[in-house]
């Protein structure tokens, strides 16, 4: 139970699948190629007016571009070498990104539900990959950062930075 | 998470009188601890100072305690880190909770209802000023994307004549901005009777943007047929979509099925259709708005129809702009009849301007 085995790999492929979602998005708020249009046979499930609601953007920046600036630094702190790293203030940045990406994912569905009151299917796979890394992330964090059980060490092993 | 009898390798501790450890952690430790992830040396299972080590097991060897830290005395980082996620996870279930029973309130929310088009509103649509549409051309200070030009397809006929094919909803918001357009241009080739008004749907993006609705009108031409099929209505039905409408028929389907998907339709995705589609002769489709819906925003029917006399207003360069690109579409297809329309200068500056996007 100690040893972080899957975590790490986990967190880092979770991270990539979300950039990947991210950038997806983004290049779509961008492009002018895409196409809008209603979609035919159901109207709970809808993109575009998602994506091209007000809520889309937080303080002026759309929020595909957040989920980029979200997903990026995430990459690199769920890198094997950062999950590995002595560096106390790196678990925990990783920690706080995670809390913050659950809050903003938080303000997200409750804007889909109660304010543009449609889903958007793309935004969701986000949501869930975010919520899989605030739950992996926080669930490791007494390990990781020598906290709670951590703290009654003896071994000379405790966590990052317990010292 | 933690489990205080365990060893580091997970497996119990060696019984006292076993293989009891030695002072002191031994090379093979030492080696252990700088190759292994921090992560894992945090996890390390605590010692009880003095008290025997339970249990067997191979385990990783054990060591002696070098350091023990009070006991805590409140709930234990596993425990915090679970309720931070249980909090989560309690706050998205009540979040979606209230959003679905909510939604099972509003289903009365409120909608336009479709009523018979004032005179004085299909009057000024139906007879913009040939001058307006030769000055505004397909120049609009307002962005205008012309329909999809087609190439080497059979030119659509329907009921014996060219046809115009046109699949919406009322309750959609770009259906809402291409009526007007469609509405000015067919006028040109013929006649509108029993048009309505209405407005797109009031909970969707640019919500309550004022239209026509197809639904019950006819038209005639010498020239072409139009056929409308508005599928959905504007009057939501409690389960988050809109009451039915018109039913496509089958020959209709299959055009969409053949121009409203790839490769014919480059931005669709297989399998998926949406609103508004408009074949024009199978010359050119249209799959999308052709200018945003926002720009009607706040605007009556009055006030558009007003603004239709005046080539300087955004609007009426956004409407008749692409109205005269879906009567270039149209003459492409009625081999430029009427000339009065197909020859004007506003058509054929849209022509132009096809002819180019199709290179």
């Amino acid at each position: 139970m100690h040893t972080l085995r899957w975590q790490p790999i986990t967190s880092l492929v979770l991270s990539i699948v979300g950039l990947a979602v991210s950038i997806y998005l983004t290049l779509t708020h961008f492009s002018s190629a895409v196409t809008l249009s209603c979609p035919a046979g159901g109207g709970a499930i809808n993109c575009e007016k998602v994506t091209t609601s007000s809520q889309s953007y937080v303080f002026g920046i759309p929020v595909a571009v957040l989920g980029l600036a979200y997903f990026l630094p995430m990459l690199v702190l769920c890198l094997p070498v950062a999950w590995r790293s002595l560096n106390r203030w790196i678990h925990l940045a990783r920690l706080l990104l995670s809390v913050a990406g659950v809050g903003m994912i938080i303000y997200l569905i409750s804007a889909e539900l109660f304010t543009i009151k449609a889903i958007c299917l793309w935004c969701t796979s986000v949501h869930v990959i975010t919520f899989l890394l605030f739950v992996l992330i926080v669930t490791t964090a007494p390990v990781v950062l020598g906290w709670g059980e951590a703290d009654e060490l003896v071994d000379g092993t405790e966590g990052v930075g317990s010292e | 998470m933690a489990d205080n009898k365990q060893t580091p390798g997970g497996g119990n501790q060696p019984k006292p009188g076993g293989n009891t450890p030695k002072p002191g952690v031994s090379a093979k430790d030492r080696s252990r601890q700088q190759s292994r992830p921090v992560t894992a040396k945090a996890a390390k299972p605590p010692a009880k100072k003095g008290g025997p080590a339970r249990g067997g097991g191979s385990g990783g060897g054990s060591r002696p305690p070098v350091k023990k830290a009070g006991s805590r005395k409140g709930p234990s980082g596993a425990v915090l880190a679970w309720g931070a996620v249980a909090v989560v996870i309690v706050v998205v279930v009540v979040i979606v909770a209230v959003a679905v029973t909510g939604g099972s309130n509003s289903t009365n929310a409120s909608f336009t209802a479709v009523t018979p088009a004032p005179s004085s509103v299909v009057s000024k649509v139906t007879n913009i000023p040939d001058s307006v549409y030769n000055q505004v051309g397909v120049t609009s200070s307002v962005q205008v994307s012309p329909p999809i030009p087609l190439s080497n397809q059979p030119i659509l006929m329907l009921d014996g004549k060219p046809g115009v094919l046109y699949v919406g909803a009322e309750y959609c918001p770009y259906c809402a901005a291409e009526r007007w357009a469609l509405v000015s241009s067919l006028s040109r080739f013929g006649t509108f009777s029993n048009l309505k008004v209405t407005a797109s749907s009031h909970t969707d993006v640019f919500p309550a943007t004022n239209t026509f609705s197809f639904e019950g009108s006819t038209y005639t031409s010498p020239y072409l047929t139009f056929q409308a099929v508005e599928q959905v209505s504007n009057i939501p039905n409690g389960q988050g979509y809109y009451t039915p409408l018109d039913k496509i028929t089958k020959a209709q389907q299959a055009i969409l099925n053949k121009y409203e998907q790839p490769p014919l339709d480059p931005n669709a995705q297989t399998g998926q259709f949406g609103y508004p589609f408009v074949d024009i002769g199978n010359q050119a489709i249209v799959t999308g708005p052709s200018y945003s819906s926002g720009i009607l925003a706040g605007l009556t029917h009055s006030d558009i129809a007003n603004g239709l006399s005046n080539p300087s207003n955004p609007v009426t360069q956004a409407i008749v702009a692409t109205s005269n690109y879906i009567s270039a579409s149209i003459c492409a297809s009625t081999k430029n009849q009427p000339t009065a329309v197909c020859q004007s200068a506003g058509v054929q500056a849209a022509t132009k301007a096809l002819a180019a996007a199709a290179k």
